[in-house]
C-alpha cells in the first residue's frame, strides 16, 4: 500500500486534494474485497474433511472465512485512522459510517465467496480466472484514478461496479465529510441482494454432490 | 434408532475428466463435433437394508471398496442415496476421520474447544468436560502445548476423547479403534460398553473379526455393494472368514 501510494502520488500528478489519503482508502476497500474473494475461493477445496467427514451446514466454512477477513480489515482500518490524522483528514461523526460500509462489502463478499468457493469445487481452474478478474477489477474501479476521467459514454456501465459506489461512499464521508447518498445505498444493497440470491441458489444446487467431488 | 432401506448409492466414473473451465469448454466444442460425454456407472452400493434398535450395535465388514465407508458416509449425511432412504431417530456423532480442523499451532486446550464445537458439542459443555478429556486422553500435562510438538499417536487420542463426549445416540466409528496403545483401545472399549447400556447405538466398520464378533451383535458383510451377508455378528464374520480363504486358495 505505501509503494502504491508514494509511487501514484509522486508519479501521477494530480488534482485531487490530499491524494494520499484518498488513495489509502481506496485501497482499504479494494484489498478487503481482493483479499476477501480470493482466499475464500479455495475455502472448500481446502477442507475436504469438513465436507466429507462431518456434517455441518456447508456456508458456515465460507462464512468464518468471510468474518476472518472482515476482522483482519478492520484491523486494517484502525492502523490507517491515525495516518489519515496525519495527513489532515478532518474527522467527523460522517465518519462512522464505514461501519455499515464494511458490513456492506462483507455481504458482497459473502455473496461472491458463496458462488466461487462451490464452483471451484468443479472447476479447479477458477483460481486462475478470478486472479485476473481481480486484476482487471482493479482497474475498472476507481482505486488509483480519478473517475472523472471515465468518459460520459460509458459512465452507467462503469458505475454498475459495486465496488466502485462503496469506494466513493467512503472518500466522502472521510474527505468530503459529506452524507452517503441513498441513490448509492440502495444501488449496492439491491446489487448485493441479487448476487446473494444467485450466491445462496448456487451453493445449494452444488452443496449436495460436494462430498462426491472432493 | 437407525433404518436403512433399499440404499443404492451410484458414482459416476467419466471417460474423460472435465475439472476446469477449459476442459469443459473443450469438453462441449467435442460435444457439439459428435462426440458423446459418456461416464460409466459405478454402484458403490446396491439395494442394502438393515436397521439397528437403540442399545445395538452393528459391525459392517467386507474388502476393501466393499461400500463400507460409503454407507457411514451416507449415514453421517454428508451424501445423499441415489435411491432409497436411511433415516435415523435421535442425534448422529460420525467418527469418521479424527482430528478435522485441528491446528498444529494453537495449544492443546484451544484444539479440543475447536474440534468439540466441530462435532456438535456445545461451547459451555466442552469447557466444563475438558479437565475429564484430556485426563481420558492422557494429556492433562500438556494442555498448554501447541499440538505440533505433540506424537501423532497423542493427536489421535485427543481427538477420539473429545468425540466420545458428543451426546449422541448413535455413533458411527469407521476403523478409528484402530489407534493409540492397547490400554487406550481397552479404555474406548470400555466406553463404547458403557454408551450401549446407556441404550446408544453404535455402527462399527472393522477389519478386526474378533472385534466384530466381541463387540457387535449384527453384522453387516458388503462385497462389490452388495449384502453378501446379514445377521448375527458370528454367523456373518464366519461367511466372510471362508468367502476370503476360498478366494486366496482360488487365487
Amino acid at each position: 500500500m505505501v509503494i502504491l501510494t508514494l509511487v501514484f502520488s509522486i508519479l501521477l500528478r494530480t488534482n485531487i486534494p490530499n491524494f494520499a489519503a484518498w488513495i489509502l482508502l481506496g485501497l482499504l476497500i479494494w484489498r478487503f474485497f481482493a483479499v476477501g474473494t480470493s482466499q475464500a475461493l479455495g475455502c472448500i477445496l481446502g477442507n475436504p474433511s469438513l465436507v466429507t467427514k462431518v456434517y455441518l451446514p456447508r456456508y458456515i466454512i465460507v462464512l468464518s472465512n468471510n468474518l476472518a477477513n472482515l476482522m483482519g480489515t478492520t484491523l486494517e482500518f484502525l492502523t490507517l485512522l491515525p495516518l489519515l490524522v496525519l495527513l489532515g483528514v478532518n474527522l467527523t461523526a460522517y465518519a462512522l459510517f464505514i461501519g455499515p460500509i464494511l458490513v456492506m462489502e462483507f455481504l458482497l463478499i459473502f455473496a461472491l465467496s458463496l458462488s466461487l468457493s462451490s464452483l471451484n469445487v468443479k472447476y479447479r481452474d477458477l483460481y486462475q480466472i478470478w486472479d485476473i478478474v481481480i486484476q482487471l477489477g482493479f482497474w475498472l474501479s476507481p482505486i488509483v484514478y480519478d473517475p472523472s476521467l471515465i468518459p460520459s459514454r460509458v459512465r452507467f456501465l462503469y458505475s454498475l461496479n459495486p465496488v466502485t459506489r462503496l469506494v466513493d461512499t467512503t472518500r466522502n464521508i472521510f474527505l468530503l465529510n459529506t452524507l452517503p447518498s441513498l441513490f448509492d445505498i440502495a444501488a449496492v444493497m439491491i446489487s448485493v441482494g441479487i448476487l446473494l440470491l444467485i450466491g445462496f441458489l448456487t451453493f445449494r444446487r452444488l452443496e449436495s454432490r460436494m462430498a462426491e467431488e472432493l | 434408532m437407525i433404518e436403512a432401506q433399499n440404499v443404492w448409492k451410484q458414482f459416476k466414473i467419466p471417460h474423460q475428466r472435465h475439472n476446469t473451465v477449459l476442459e469443459n469448454i473443450a469438453g462441449v466444442l467435442s460435444v457439439l463435433e459428435g462426440k458423446r460425454y459418456s461416464y460409466e456407472e459405478f454402484w458403490a452400493l446396491k439395494e442394502v437394508s438393515f436397521s439397528l434398535e437403540d442399545g445395538e450395535s452393528i459391525g459392517i465388514v467386507g474388502p476393501n471398496g466393499g461400500g463400507k465407508s460409503t454407507l457411514l458416509k451416507l449415514m453421517a449425511r454428508t451424501m445423499k442415496p441415489d435411491k432409497g432412504r436411511i433415516e435415523a431417530r435421535g442425534s448422529i456423532a460420525p467418527i469418521l476421520e479424527l482430528g478435522i480442523g485441528f491446528q498444529g499451532d494453537i495449544t492443546v486446550k484451544e484444539n479440543a474447544l475447536v474440534y468439540g464445537i466441530i462435532m456438535g458439542i456445545q461451547r459451555s459443555q466442552i469447557r466444563k468436560r475438558l479437565p475429564s478429556i484430556l485426563e481420558f486422553a492422557g494429556l492433562t500435562r500438556f494442555q498448554d502445548a501447541k499440538l505440533k510438538n505433540l506424537s501423532s499417536g497423542m493427536n489421535v487420542r485427543l481427538a477420539f476423547s473429545i468425540a466420545i463426549q458428543c451426546d449422541a445416540d448413535i455413533y458411527l466409528v469407521d476403523e478409528a479403534l484402530a489407534v493409540g496403545d492397547m490400554e487406550f483401545q481397552q479404555k474406548c472399549l470400555d466406553k463404547f460398553r458403557e454408551f450401549k447400556k446407556q441404550g446408544k447405538s453404535i455402527v462399527l466398520v472393522s477389519h478386526s473379526m474378533n472385534l466384530v464378533k466381541d463387540f457387535c451383535e449384527k453384522a453387516l458383510y458388503l462385497l462389490n455393494g452388495e449384502t453378501k451377508a446379514i445377521g448375527t455378528s458370528e454367523e456373518v464374520t464366519q461367511r466372510y472368514v471362508e468367502d476370503m480363504q476360498t478366494l486366496y486358495k482360488a487365487g
